[in-house]
C-alpha cells in the first residue's frame, strides 16, 4: 500500500507536462553562451567581409586566375628540374624523418606514459608529467624546430629534435589514455599474486592496450610525415618537402608544384591504406 | 594453530567512516569460512585487509604466525605468493589467452626478467595444463579470455590463484555475476578446493542458501562489525536478522528447508 501512494506521489508532478508543449533541451546557461558566441561569431564574419578594403581587386577576375593556376598545377603536372627518380628518393627521405621522429616518440613515451597513468603510478607524478605534457604539445611543432635550431642550426638535426619533442608530448598522452582505459581489478588481480610493477606493466597493462598504441603510433606518423613535408621548405631539413619549396619560390614553376603534390597525395594514400590493413588485423587478432 | 588470525582490526576511511571496527576471529587450516553480510558491511575491506591491498587502520593479522600488517615490500610480496585472489569479475587481461592468464600467478615467484619476457618453466607449464585439466578447460588452453563464457573465465580465475600454491584463497563475491549453474559448478570447486587440497577457502557471499550449503562456519558482519561467527548448522533465523537487518525479515526464505534440502 505504502509503496502505491510513493509511486503516484512521483507520477504527479510529471503530469502537468502532457498538456504544455515538451521541450527536449530546456534552455539553460551553458546554452544560451553557445548561441550567442555564434550569433555574435557569425555577425563578425559578415561584417568583416563588408569591411575589407578590397582596391582595385576584381573577385570574378581573381577567381578565374586562381582557378586557371589551379588547372596548371593539377592538370599539366611535369618535372622539370630533377628526375622522378629524384623525386622518389626525396619522399623516401621525408617518410626517413617522420619515421625516425616517430620511433623516437614512441620508445621514450612509451616510459612516460606509464608515469603518467594514474593507475600505475602516483597522483603526484602523473599530475607533473601531465601538465609538462600537456605544455609541450600547446606550443607547435614547427615552434620546436625552430627553438631546437638555435642550438642545433638550421637543418636536419633541429627538425628530427623539434620533431621528436612533439611527438614526444603527443603519444605521452595517447599512451598513458590507453593505460588508463585497462580495468583497475587486473592490476589488483596481479599485485594481490604478488608480481612486481614492471611484471604488471609488460603481463597485462600493455598486451591489453597495445592495439590503442599501435594506431595512436601510426596516426602520429601521418602527422609526422605531413609536418616533415613541412620542415623541408620551412627548415631546411631536406626531402620531398624543400624540393617543393624550391619549386615555389626559386623556380616559380607551377607544373613542377603540381607533380611533387600528386606525389606527397600517392604516399599518403598508400599510408592511410597500410593503416586501414593493420586496424583490420589488429581487430581480428 | 590457526593459518590465521585477525585481532581487533580495524579500518577508517578519512575521518569518519569507519568501514571496520574490532573485528576479531581465527581460520584453521582446511577450513571453508564464508563471510555474509548486506552490501557496505566491509565484507570487501576485511578480505582485502588480509592480504593488505586495503592497508588496516589498527590490530593485527598473523598469517602462518607472522604479523602482515608491518611487513615490508618484499616480505609482503612472498606472503602474497602464498594466498590466491578470486574477484567477482574474474580480473583477466582479456586479450591473453587461458594458459598466459593462469601462468600470471606464477608472477610473484619470479625474478622481474622473467616476468617481464613471460619466460615460464616446463614444470609450471605442466602445472598450468594439470591444473587447467582438473577445472574442465581443457580444450580452453589457447582460447582468449574474453572469449569464455563467465563461468569458465571465473575457473581460469581459480587456476590462476591455483598455481601459486597457495594456503589460502581469499574469494571476492565469486559467484555475484554468475547463473546459478556456473554458480554451482564454481563452488563445487572451492569445496573441493578446500577438503581435497587442505587450502583455507575465506568467501565473500551474498547468499545465505549458498554460504549455509558450503561453509564449515560462517561469519556474519554487519557495518564493519562481527555478529555471528559459527559453524553454519548452528544459525537461527534471529543470527540473519541481526546480520542483515531487521529489514530483511521477510525477504529471507524458510532456514528450516535450507537446512533440510
Amino acid at each position: 500500500m505504502e509503496v502505491k501512494g510513493q509511486l503516484n506521489n512521483v507520477s504527479a508532478p510529471a503530469e502537468h507536462l502532457l498538456e504544455e508543449r515538451i521541450k527536449i533541451k530546456p534552455a539553460n546557461k551553458a546554452a544560451i553562451v553557445i548561441g550567442l558566441t555564434l550569433t555574435v561569431l557569425s555577425l563578425l564574419t559578415v561584417y568583416a567581409f563588408y569591411s575589407f578594403d578590397y582596391k582595385e581587386f576584381d573577385m570574378t577576375e581573381a577567381l578565374i586566375a586562381t582557378f586557371a593556376n589551379l588547372k596548371v598545377i593539377f592538370l599539366e603536372p611535369h618535372l622539370e628540374h630533377f628526375s622522378f627518380g629524384h623525386a622518389l628518393y626525396q619522399v623516401l627521405v621525408t617518410l626517413g624523418l617522420a619515421f625516425l621522429t616517430t620511433l623516437f616518440g614512441a620508445v621514450v613515451a612509451v616510459f612516460f606514459g606509464l608515469l603518467a597513468a594514474e593507475n600505475l603510478s602516483s597522483k603526484r607524478v602523473s599530475m607533473i608529467i601531465k601538465g609538462m605534457v600537456a605544455f609541450i604539445r600547446a606550443v607547435p611543432t614547427v615552434l620546436w624546430v625552430l627553438i631546437f635550431a638555435v642550438a642545433a642550426g638550421l637543418g636536419s638535426t633541429a627538425a628530427v629534435i623539434g620533431m621528436t619533442f612533439h611527438s614526444i608530448g603527443y603519444l605521452i598522452k595517447a599512451y598513458s589514455e590507453s593505460f588508463e582505459e585497462l580495468d583497475r581489478g587486473v592490476i589488483e588481480a596481479l599485485q594481490a599474486s604478488g608480481a612486481n610493477w614492471w611484471q604488471i606493466v609488460f603481463q597485462a597493462v600493455i598486451p591489453s592496450s597495445i592495439t590503442y598504441m599501435i594506431s595512436w603510433t601510426f596516426l602520429r606518423f601521418e602527422i609526422n610525415f605531413a609536418v616533415a613535408v613541412a620542415m623541408g621548405a620551412a627548415a631546411g631539413a631536406g626531402g620531398i618537402g624543400y624540393d617543393m619549396f624550391m619549386a615555389s619560390s626559386f623556380y616559380l614553376d607551377m607544373r613542377e608544384i603540381g607533380a611533387i603534390t600528386y606525389f606527397i597525395l600517392a604516399v599518403a594514400i598508400i599510408l592511410e591504406l597500410f593503416a586501414i590493413r593493420i586496424k583490420n588485423k589488429l581487430k581480428a587478432a | 594453530m590457526a593459518l590465521l588470525e585477525v585481532n581487533q582490526l580495524t579500518k577508517q576511511f578519512g575521518k569518519h567512516s569507519k568501514a571496520l571496527s574490532d573485528v576479531n576471529f581465527s581460520v584453521q587450516e582446511g577450513e571453508f569460512v564464508t563471510i555474509i553480510g548486506p552490501s557496505g558491511a566491509g565484507k570487501s575491506t576485511l578480505l582485502r585487509c588480509i592480504n593488505r591491498m586495503i592497508d588496516a587502520t589498527g590490530g593485527e593479522i598473523r598469517f602462518q604466525d607472522k604479523s602482515v600488517l608491518n611487513l615490508k615490500k618484499k616480505e609482503l610480496k612472498q606472503v602474497r605468493t602464498k594466498i590466491g585472489m578470486i574477484f567477482q569479475h574474474y580480473n583477466l587481461v582479456n586479450r591473453l589467452s587461458v594458459i598466459e592468464n593462469t601462468l600470471h600467478g606464477k608472477l610473484g615467484t619470479k625474478s622481474t626478467m622473467a616476468g617481464v619476457l613471460g619466460l615460464y618453466s616446463q614444470e609450471e607449464k605442466q602445472q598450468a595444463v594439470r591444473i587447467l585439466n582438473v577445472l574442465g578447460l581443457k580444450e580452453m588452453i589457447y582460447k582468449r579470455a574474453d572469449q569464455l563464457s563467465g563461468g569458465q573465465k571465473q575457473r581460469v580465475g581459480i587456476a590462476r590463484a591455483l598455481i601459486q600454491n597457495p594456503r589460502m584463497l581469499l574469494c571476492d563475491e565469486p559467484i555475484a555475476s554468475l547463473d546459478p549453474n556456473s554458480a554451482k559448478v564454481i563452488m563445487d570447486h572451492l569445496k573441493k578446493i578446500s577438503t581435497t587440497m587442505g587450502i583455507t577457502v575465506i568467501v565473500n557471499l551474498h547468499q545465505v542458501d549458498v554460504a549455509i550449503k558450503y561453509s564449515d562456519r560462517i561469519i556474519g558482519i554487519n557495518s564493519g562489525q562481527v555478529v555471528y561467527n559459527g559453524p553454519a548448522e548452528n544459525m537461527t533465523p534471529e543470527d540473519i536478522q541481526r546480520i542483515y537487518g531487521s529489514e530483511a525479515d521477510e525477504l529471507i526464505f524458510d532456514i528450516g528447508g535450507i537446512h533440510a534440502g
